[in-house]
């Protein structure tokens, strides 16, 4: 080749690029959707409520339950990290890592799910059936309701956003509401899940009908509603999909799903819980940042109060660890969201509250049996109502509940010495604060 | 070398050997050698004056002429030398010694898509000489660029060998995108992606600039101003540093180089933690006091004074030895140039297991396949191996395993076995097991083709690959805490970070005018760079046996990969006149098309400008007899960041991944932004260079005031949106800094010489504008913060008052004065920035030994020290021992310490002076009693070398060798508590620097070495 035409190929070579440089300059990612072709047919809607379950996955796994315990008697830190440390301690920073993950985390799901609410109905798909197309909104409507719920007993009457977020100016303007207005809100979205979802005998790790009802049972309980809390633990009582497991362990024992389970999220090899490793110690090949308190851990091995429940715990103290979440070498331990037993102590405390201690007492007596304690008895309303508090303390040790259970009965003052009650509230994170002119701090942050 | 000067010498070239054929008479012998006295040149020109004849020397730099006139004058010249003017005088034979032309090698330098000489240029770059950094046991040339040049901020974040530092040009430019400069070496624009995928806690795991051997350079030139850079458009913002590679010349032999040297390096200072007594003894007074404030009271250790103590940082540290060779060869023929290296460096951590072993070759090869055709090629390669071992913040680090463990708990158990504590590993578990491997290998390739339409118009397009592959493969067996639960768990990565690179440039070169008074120097030209990065990972769990370690064979295996890839298209010209010499006025201007822009604003636009004046060149300053040389440059311009706008940011997504019950799943991701484009900074530069005293003392001094707007920012959005953050172009930075650079030549007489170079750097980093506050750092202890008004890496603390002497309680000031301690008593108490950097170098040479050393100097910056603050807790930490400075607590009234009394009782944190927030509470991480200055002067070098005779290198055949002694880090003066103030931890993020968490040391070498040149 003459030089010559080298050098004019040289110079065309750009030129031929510049003409189709507009085309030439689109890159498109091979592992995302644009927005605007996140929910057009059936195999995107599935995928968003599917993703929406994923959200709820992240910070059921660790986080919620972690909430849920450490900030109460239960569970102390004993690790390095200090936002273990702070929750332990009650001194809790707006940027505190735990606090702020879950806050994230669950508005990451709540604007999945108002996604899926708003465009779903619009779908046009053959292939959409009517039947799956309500299974997806209830489903939708569920985890909306099981958001703001785990929002409102965290962090007092949050925010209500209900549309999806397509841009920024969208949002402006929506102030805290009042926790009432975010529990009415709660019960509106169950109100819809139950009329759409389906139930069958079998499915534990999706919303059912009476995944919602389990959650309306605890809805009217926190709200002190014990007539309705009674009704909906007893429709759940009575659907024979449910039956305690004969031992304590059954629940938490693999491959899961129990028949106790109403709500659990599954996880698998490919999906992991590692929430074990906070519990383990490092003999085991775990963190050990999460223990159990010296008192919880003579409360449950003491066979009067314990059972059969010391299987939540193993080692020897003072260096015993919780076992929970126990799949140290597959990391797939289910989060654990409803269980039956939890419906029998609602309707133990409802009717303790509508002063039905006969009735009362049967239900406890029916999760003390099945530890393997001996039945309780008294005819005092505050007697007993302490009995149901702390059988819920030792059932749902490790679960998401001791804490909210003490700052519902607005006992956490006198149980835990916490008398500053400001501190009763998470606080909203600091880059909301900091962000969004239309969010208030929680007082005492 | 200016292809100007070398176009020219070929013209030269083929008019001689044309005319040589007519020529007869007078034969002439002669030999042209260089100043050294001995050093024959081959292919020297030799005209004779009036007779335009002329000439070449062979290899022994002998020639041959025939002549008419028995007196003529024979013009001598030769590339790097001044050209010589002789007169036969009737002489049949003649030596001729060339004079090195010291000015001309210097003047030329090597800038945005040209070369030029550096009298004229109006922008701010420092050219540092490939020789300057060899021998030095570094593995990467950016590496030992520190204290070398001025406005480069450099430090190694750990001691680990091929680990990573960190690089500044002047300053932060920006918060969320990249603040590195751009690499380019013979024309390739390299990849600056740190390839390796495993987990080594928060730190950057590699520099990939170690990938290139320094033995192979000739120069860098670093570009530092908007004159400079603005010609790189969106990629130039954060300086730009041009590399380029030893070739070979025409009409030279074979020269064979060959170095070695070996080095042994060790820890200039050890961790030292408190005996077990020492901790039993804290243990029990905490627990003790704990009780008496009404906490829970937990049984006290047994018989304290007698625990036995379990020394395990010492198991840590060994004597590393790094090995280096390098063997070279260069040359050329009438046609063609060539250089061939090859080197190979193995170096060991000091901290055990690490290590980094680099091979690398590299071939330069350039051919004129006619007068008027050039092409060329520049290619190396190169693999490296590392075994990667993680700390700072990891627990199951293997500085962490041996620091942080209570010195009175048994390395082993009664069985012999491993025994584990807390949430660390053992660390002898871990020196012995750990088995992370990470290869890379690396192609840097060019080709060329240059043609000349006229002496002073060449058109050079180029072709460019850089493909950086990284392999990984780590295998944690089930003696590791790690791999316990799993039954040994295996990973495996392999990513790659591919840059490809077109460029067309014409360049115009030309004097003309009487005198040759006008000179222009021209050029535009066009880039097309794409950029790749893949990677796919597996991973499995489940080993039959410790022997089986594929990730193939594990019982529970997964895999996953990602690819991204963004396009840039740029136009771009730039054009300098200079009128006699005296003035030079420049411009440029760059237009770029990023496929990572927003739809919006897909095309940006980078101009700049600049003036020089070499006053030296006036009568009026030449008749002050002062300056020898004086030159005032001021500068404008624009240049842009695009590096840290992910390829895909400015769309709006869903992502994929989001599966539940083993069914796909999407959820949101990222909120679109269709006005997404790179970062802005706006440079003035004014600088002035002079040499005085007879040319002995050369002082340059810039300043410069630069101004970044539209800062990609993470800006954080209300939670309840679905989103955490909106990426945007919001916030403004502001880098204002002088430079101060002394050359002088203190003795010159004879035998004896001494020369010092003296540099300082000031830059003063602010945030001008940002849309809030963002906190982040020390794993969600929210300690860094970027905040208006304040420099960036600023870190935000409780101010500790004192320990009420009293109470022995810490007292914090109330910044709101509200009464209580809150998260809104934080301030800034200091950030990680120096305030000045620079260097000191004293070479002495006396016949045949030279001897240097070589200071580095940093001031003001501010060291979070995150191992003080883990083993000084006051036994908050169950499970973490204690430094000695916990021995200095408050323990009875009337004590005065900075050490509060020892108590984890959990009262209300908002209440200040109790004992709450002694070690936990609201301050539980957050208080400047763990920050300290980390300013430092290190004699970072101190070189003792002797270079043989001729005499004796004659005889041996050879014609250079010299053998030498080195020391490195030999001493460092610095108040700095830790191990060494030359650190930081969190450096995977450029917004987390200057923490010391569990970190190697740089280590102290000592080092033997000899070069032989054949």
């Amino acid at each position: 080749m003459k030089p010559i035409k080298l050098t004019s190929l040289l110079i065309l070579a750009p030129l031929l690029f510049f003409t189709s440089c507009k085309k030439y300059l689109e890159e498109i990612p091979d592992d995302a959707l644009a927005s605007q072709n996140a929910i057009v047919d059936v195999s995107t809607a599935r995928a968003a409520i599917i993703g929406a379950y994923d959200g709820v996955q992240g910070y059921y796994a660790g986080n919620y339950p972690t909430l849920g315990t450490m900030p109460a008697d239960n569970v102390v830190f004993n690790g390095t990290l200090s936002q273990y440390l702070q929750l332990d301690q009650n001194a809790i920073p707006a940027d505190n890592v735990t606090t702020v993950a879950t806050y994230q985390g669950i508005y990451k799901t709540i604007n999945t799910v108002n996604s899926v609410i708003a465009y779903v109905p619009g779908l046009n798909d053959p292939l959409l059936s009517e039947a799956e197309k309500n299974k997806i909104l209830g489903e939708a409507y569920f985890i909306r309701a099981l958001g703001y719920f785990d929002l409102g007993r965290g962090w007092g009457g949050v925010q209500l956003q209900l549309q999806p977020t397509t841009d920024l100016s969208s949002a402006k303007g929506i102030k805290r509401s009042t926790l009432s207005q975010v529990y009415d809100q709660v019960l509106a979205d169950l109100i819809q899940a139950e009329t759409l979802l389906p139930d069958d005998a079998t499915t534990r790790n999706r919303a059912q009908k009476s995944t919602a009802r389990a959650l309306r049972a605890r809805l009217h309980l926190y709200r002190g509603e014990w007539a309705s809390a009674e009704k909906y633990a007893t429709q759940v009582i009575l659907n024979t999909k449910y039956r305690l497991t004969p031992a304590y362990a059954g629940f938490f024992t693999a491959p899961f799903l129990s028949t106790e389970s109403i709500f659990e999220l599954t996880f698998s090899p490919n999906d992991k819980n590692s929430f074990w490793n906070l519990w383990y110690p490092s003999s085991a090949g775990g963190q050990f940042t999460l223990k159990p308190s010296a008192t919880f851990v003579s409360k449950v091995t003491d066979p009067s109060i314990g059972g059969g429940r010391k299987a939540l715990i193993a080692g020897t103290s003072p260096d015993s660890y919780g076992v929970l979440y126990n799949t140290t070498s597959s990391s797939t331990d289910p989060s654990y969201v409803i269980r039956l037993a939890e419906m029998y102590l609602i309707r133990a405390e409802a009717r303790a509250q509508l002063d039905d201690y006969t009735g009362a007492l049967e239900d406890l007596n029916v999760i003390r049996s099945r530890a393997g304690v001996p039945d309780f008895s008294s005819l005092s309303k505050v007697d007993i109502l302490k009995a149901i508090e702390d059988e819920n303390s030792i059932e749902f040790a490790f679960e998401a509940h001791r804490w909210f259970d003490l700052v519902r009965t607005r006992r956490a003052g006198e149980v835990l010495g916490i008398t500053n009650q400001n501190y009763w509230l998470f606080p909203i994170p600091l880059s909301d604060v900091l962000s969004d002119p239309d969010v208030i701090q929680n007082p005492g942050y | 070398m200016n292809p100007f000067y070398k176009t020219s010498l070929l013209t030269v070239f083929y008019l001689l050997l044309t005319q040589l054929i007519t020529a007869q008479t007078t034969s002439i012998r002669g030999k042209v050698i260089s100043d050294d006295g001995r050093t024959p040149l081959e292919g020297a020109n030799i005209i004779i004056k009036g007779e335009n004849k002329g000439f070449l020397t062979d290899k022994n730099g002998s020639f041959t002429i025939n002549t008419k006139a028995p007196n003529v004058s024979l013009i001598i010249s030769y590339t790097g030398f001044e050209t010589q003017e002789i007169n036969t005088a009737g002489r049949n034979t003649i030596t001729v010694a060339l004079k090195t032309d010291k000015k001309q090698l210097e003047d030329v330098i090597v800038t945005g898509y040209s070369t030029q000489n550096k009298r004229f240029i109006a922008g701010s770059i420092v050219t540092v000489k490939g020789a300057d950094l060899k021998d030095i046991p570094a593995a990467g040339f950016n590496q030992l660029l520190q204290g070398k040049a001025t406005g480069v901020q450099v430090s190694s974040n750990s001691g680990v060998p091929g680990g990573s530092i960190t690089f500044r040009i002047r300053g932060n430019n920006s918060i969320n995108a990249s603040v590195d400069p751009l690499y380019i070496i013979d024309g390739v624009f390299i990849s600056n992606t740190d390839p390796i995928q495993t987990s080594l806690g928060n730190q950057q795991q590699s520099n990939p600039i170690a990938d290139i051997n320094p033995a192979d350079i000739e120069t860098i030139t670093i570009l530092k101003d908007a004159n400079a850079t603005a010609i790189y458009g969106s990629l130039g913002a954060n300086g730009v540093i041009i590399v380029t590679t030893k070739r070979g010349r025409l009409n030279s032999k074979a020269k064979i180089s060959f170095s070695t040297y070996y080095g042994t390096s060790e820890a200039a200072k050890k961790f030292k933690v408190a005996t077990g007594p020492e901790t039993a003894l804290l243990t029990n007074e905490s627990r003790r006091n704990t009780a008496l404030d009404g906490g829970p009271s937990v049984a006290l250790i047994e018989n304290p004074e007698s625990q036995p103590t379990f020394n395990r940082t010492d198991d840590l540290f060994r004597k590393a030895s790094t090995v280096n060779y390098e063997l070279s060869a260069q040359g050329g023929s009438d046609k063609s140039t060539y250089f061939a290296g090859f080197g190979y460096l193995k170096q060991q951590s000091i901290i055990k297991p690490s290590d980094f072993e680099r091979y690398t070759a590299r071939f330069n090869y350039d051919n004129y396949l006619t007068s008027r055709l050039k092409t060329g090629t520049s290619i190396s390669l190169t693999r490296t191996k590392r075994n990667v071992s993680s700390n700072d913040n990891n627990p199951k680090g293997v500085i962490n395993s041996a620091l942080y463990i209570r010195s009175y708990l048994p390395v082993f158990k009664p069985d012999g076995t491993y025994a584990l504590y807390g949430s660390f590993d053992n660390h002898l578990a871990l020196i012995d097991n750990l088995d992370n491997d990470a290869v890379g290998w690396r192609v840097i390739g060019n080709f060329y083709g240059e043609y000349s339409f006229l002496p002073e118009l060449k058109l050079r397009s180029s072709w460019s690959i850089d493909n950086n592959s990284e392999y990984e493969n780590n295998y944690t067996n089930t003696l590791l805490a790690a791999g316990i639960s799993t039954h040994g768990s295996a990973s495996s990565f392999e990513t790659k970070n591919q840059v490809l690179t077109n460029e067309q440039v014409l360049t115009y070169i030309k004097s003309f005018g009487a005198g040759k008074k006008h000179s222009i120097n021209a050029l535009v030209g066009n880039t097309i760079n794409t950029v790749l990065s893949q990677a796919t990972s597996a991973t499995g769990t489940g080993f039959a046996t410790n022997s089986l370690t594929a990730v193939s064979v594990a019982a529970t295996r997964s895999g996953s990969s990602s690819r991204a890839q963004s396009k840039l298209i740029s136009f771009f010209g730039k054009a300098s006149y200079t009128y006699d010499n005296k003035y030079t006025i420049d411009g440029s201007l760059r237009a770029d098309a990023s496929s990572r822009f927003g739809i919006n604003n897909r095309w940006g636009y980078f101009p700049s400008g600049g003036f020089t004046w070499r006053a030296s060149q006036e009568d009026f300053i030449e008749r002050l007899g002062i300056f020898n040389d004086l030159k005032i440059r001021v500068s404008a311009g624009l240049s842009g960041n695009q590096n840290g706008i992910g390829p895909y940011a400015a769309l709006g997504l869903w992502n994929s991944g989001a599966n539940y019950l083993e069914q796909p799943g999407t959820a949101p991701s990222q909120l679109a932004n269709p006005d997404l484009t790179w970062e802005t900074t706006r440079q003035v530069d004014g600088g002035v260079d002079f040499t005085i005293l007879k040319n002995r003392l050369t002082i340059s001094f810039d300043y410069y005031d630069k101004y970044t707007t539209d800062l990609l920012l993470n800006v954080p959005v209300p939670t309840r949106t679905g989103f955490v953050s909106y990426l945007q172009n919001y916030g403004a930075v502001s880098n204002k800094g002088f430079e101060t650079s002394i050359h002088s030549t203190n003795i010159a007489s004879g035998d004896f010489k001494w020369t010092t170079d003296f540099n300082i750097s000031r830059n003063k980093n602010l945030i001008k504008k940002l849309a809030s506050d963002i906190a982040l750092g020390a794993s969600g202890r929210n300690i860094s913060i970027l905040k208006e008004g304040y420099a960036v890496n600023s870190f935000q603390l409780y101010k500790q008052l004192y320990v009420d002497p009293q109470t022995g309680n810490a007292v914090y000031e109330d910044v709101n004065k509200d009464g209580f301690i809150t998260a809104a008593d934080r301030q800034i108490v200091g950030n990680s920035l120096p305030n000045y950097t620079g260097g000191l170098t004293n070479t002495f040479s006396y016949k045949d030994f030279d001897f240097s050393f070589f200071f580095y100097y940093q001031e003001g910056n501010k060291i979070m020290n995150m191992n003080d603050f883990f083993l000084v807790h006051g036994n908050a930490q169950a499970n973490i021992g204690f430094l000695p400075r916990q021995l200095d607590r408050w323990q009875k009234p009337g004590d005065v310490t900075d050490i509060p009394r020892m108590t984890i009782f959990r009262g209300d944190p908002a209440i200040n002076n109790s004992s709450a927030n002694n070690y936990g509470g609201n301050v539980a991480n957050m208080s400047n009693r763990y920050l300290e200055d980390g300013s430092f002067i290190r004699l970072k070098t101190i070189l003792l070398s002797y270079t043989l005779p001729a005499a004796i290198t004659d005889k041996l055949k050879l014609s250079n060798v010299r053998a030498y002694v080195q020391a490195m880090n030999l001493y460092t003066f610095t108040k700095y508590g830790g191990l060494d103030p030359e650190v930081s931890s969190q450096s995977g993020n450029q917004n987390t620097a200057g923490y010391d968490w569990a970190t190697v040391p740089q280590p102290k070498t000592f080092q033997l070495g000899i070069n032989i040149t054949f």
